[in-house]
């Protein structure tokens, strides 16, 4: 069973990012360590979306961004273990668009948000095509 | 040859080995790549397509530059270049619509066109749900037309059997998913969905038709017609190409003429040799007084034009006799014979017989009138011709004109528009023409009786394989007033 540990204070980091981005879709990444029983998450950043035209319901995460964190992760002994994204004032299940452009071996965390605040905040790693909903473990065993 | 290093992103690191980076010796991207894809099985189909281009959810960096930008996989590289494989990230919130179409994905079978078609000559249903607009522009070959809108309304009406297979289509395949959950709501055991749509069916070059349509004004004009089953836009659009010849521009003809016309029949031909009497006026209702005088075909034409400007009024200005009756009638789907005199009653009745098309009867006297269809090609049941029930005309004493006998004016009103429903009917297949009926009214009782009037075997026009024995002018034989 694979799971994905997100300590507290990234769990935080990521629900004041979408709240701060609310309406619009906010997106970034998940920076820390492969385990043999799923993704370790150290921090959290955030990145830019490009697709301005659609950014209540859509995101592209700025390639250049990625290029800038991954060589940061790296450079501190980490890696890009997964993507994070809002969904604003929908449900954090992925989108048909979520599916058809996610990669396997990531961890995909999606925060639900609404103008009240933050609805819920899930999990989903791709499976052969299907997205499989994943636990959130609070801390690292 | 130059010595790089090409990092790898975490989702490609299963094919690598587990190992972060990689070196290898190539003088371009695309070397760089072919090299890693020969150390590392798996690693190349994942960032390139079978054409050898970069997928688009791939974006690959030297140093801080997309390589789509410099010169693509021909991009020159230098001695400790960096090439980093970076996956496009890109996704978007779930909308309710999503969540709809992938529960309908999974509970509704889905056919290709291809498939489809296939299936459609096994006996299947094409049903086509887009609208009326998108329809014009081209449908499936034999597809049933029903859009979105009345879908669940009138689906049992088109499609009566629930068990038939029923392939439902769109422009895309989205929206028939929706229809044909509500088809399977309604009962249909067997509904799949046409993968693709319409876009689809045409780019597999699958055979398709432009469908004849309504335009939108004749939409508004004939709405009730079209809210109607029985009649609906194939209907209308049969009426619309149907040819009427009116008998008289008379009492009966007036009625019979101006709803004729306000239904949409697309042709109306009218014989009348006369001009419009201020007599006429208490009940030819197609003419004024303004038009005292004028030939009644023309008046006619007048009323019937400013009702109905799409209707082609044909005016027939003649008597008819035995050498024009079949040319004048030639074209005509049916005839509403509004006559007030017997030899054209005759004429009227031999053509039709000879021509074989319905000739829709109508006569007043006083208070009095009469409807029926002589029609003995109908194909349900041999019906009589006129000459059946009276083979030849009364004697001129015994058969009194309006003109002589008087006739109550709303009366021809009344049973010219029988006669306008039953050529409607006709022409429709709908219902159960007056053919071997005929329709009696006595308005002074207010009721109407129903006589049964059985075809002659021994019929001189129309008995089983008689020759026709020619057109009589009886106007020569006999002197009959005209009124």
């Amino acid at each position: 069973m694979m799971s994905l540990y997100l300590p507290d204070h990234a769990r935080a980091q990521l629900e004041e990012m979408a709240r701060a981005g609310y309406p619009l879709e906010t997106c970034g990444l998940l920076i820390g360590m492969t385990r043999h029983d799923g993704s370790e998450v150290r921090r959290v950043a955030q990145a830019r979306n490009l697709n301005q035209e659609r950014a209540h319901d859509r995101y592209e995460l700025d390639p250049q961004d990625f290029l800038q964190i991954d060589e940061r992760a790296r450079a501190e002994g980490f890696e890009v273990v997964g993507v994070w994204h809002s969904h604003p004032d929908h449900p954090a299940h992925p989108s048909e668009t979520d599916r058809a452009g996610a990669w396997e071996g990531w961890a995909y965390v999606i925060v639900s948000v609404t103008s009240d605040g933050i609805a819920e905040l899930r999990c989903w790693r791709l499976n052969s095509e299907q997205f499989v909903e994943e636990p959130i473990e609070p801390c690292p065993r | 040859m130059s010595s790089v290093t090409v990092r790898i992103p975490t989702p490609l690191r299963p094919f690598t080995g587990g190992a972060d980076q990689v070196y290898v010796q190539a003088r371009t991207v695309g070397e760089a790549l072919t090299a890693l894809g020969s150390a590392h099985s798996g690693v190349l189909e994942r960032v390139m397509d079978p054409g050898g281009e970069l997928r688009n959810f791939v974006n690959v960096y030297r140093g801080r530059d997309n390589v789509r930008s410099l010169n693509g996989l021909a991009t020159p590289l230098a001695e400790n270049d960096v090439i980093s494989i970076v996956p496009a990230v890109a996704g978007g919130a779930r909308k309710g619509k999503d969540r709809r179409l992938a529960e309908l994905r999974a509970n509704i079978s889905q056919v290709t066109p291809g498939e489809a078609v296939r299936l459609q000559g096994k006996g299947a249903a094409v049903l086509d749900v887009r609208e009326a607009d998108e329809v014009a522009q081209g449908s499936p070959v034999g597809a049933y037309r029903l859009g979105r809108g009345y879908l669940e309304l009138r689906a049992e009406e088109v499609l009566p059997d629930l068990g038939r297979t029923v392939l439902v289509l769109c422009a895309t395949g989205a929206r028939s998913l929706f229809a044909a959950e509500g088809l399977q709501r309604l009962g249909y055991r067997d509904v799949r969905n046409v993968t693709g749509g319409f876009a689809r069916w045409k780019n597999d070059g699958l055979p398709f038709e432009i469908p004849r349509v309504l335009d939108v004004e004749a939409r508004e004009r004939y709405s009730r017609h079209l809210l109607m089953p029985e009649v609906g836009e194939a209907g209308q659009l049969k009426l619309l190409d149907s040819k009427v010849l009116l008998i008289g521009a008379g009492g009966l003809g007036s009625p019979a003429a101006y709803y004729l016309a306000a239904a949409g029949i697309g042709t109306i031909g009218i014989v009348d040799d006369d001009v419009v009497d201020r007599t006429n006026l208490q009940r030819q209702i197609l003419h004024t007084d303004a038009r005292v005088g004028a030939p009644k075909v023309e008046s006619a034409r007048q009323a019937l034009e400013a009702l109905n400007p799409s209707v082609r009024v044909v005016a027939h200005r003649l008597r008819l006799d035995s050498s024009n009756v079949e040319e004048t009638f030639s074209g005509y789907d049916l005839i509403v014979d509004g006559s007030d005199n017997f030899p054209t009653r005759y004429l009227v009745n031999d053509a039709c017989v000879k021509l074989g098309i319905a000739n829709v009867h109508g006569a007043v006297y006083r208070f009095e009138g009469q409807v029926a269809v002589f029609w003995p090609a109908y194909n349900k049941r041999r019906g009589p011709c006129y000459r059946c029930l009276y083979p030849e005309p009364p004697p001129p004493e015994l058969a009194p004109s309006c003109a002589e006998a008087g006739v109550l004016g709303i009366l021809p009103g009344v049973i010219g528009l029988l006669e306008a429903v039953e050529a409607i009917k006709i022409l429709l297949g709908v219902g159960e023409p007056l053919v071997g009926r005929m329709l009696y009214y006595d308005a002074l009782r207010a009721s109407f009786t129903e006589l049964k009037l059985d075809p002659d075997p021994a019929c001189r026009y129309c008995g089983e394989g008689v020759e026709f024995p020619g057109y009589v002018d009886y106007e020569k034989l006999c002197s009959v007033s005209n009124a």
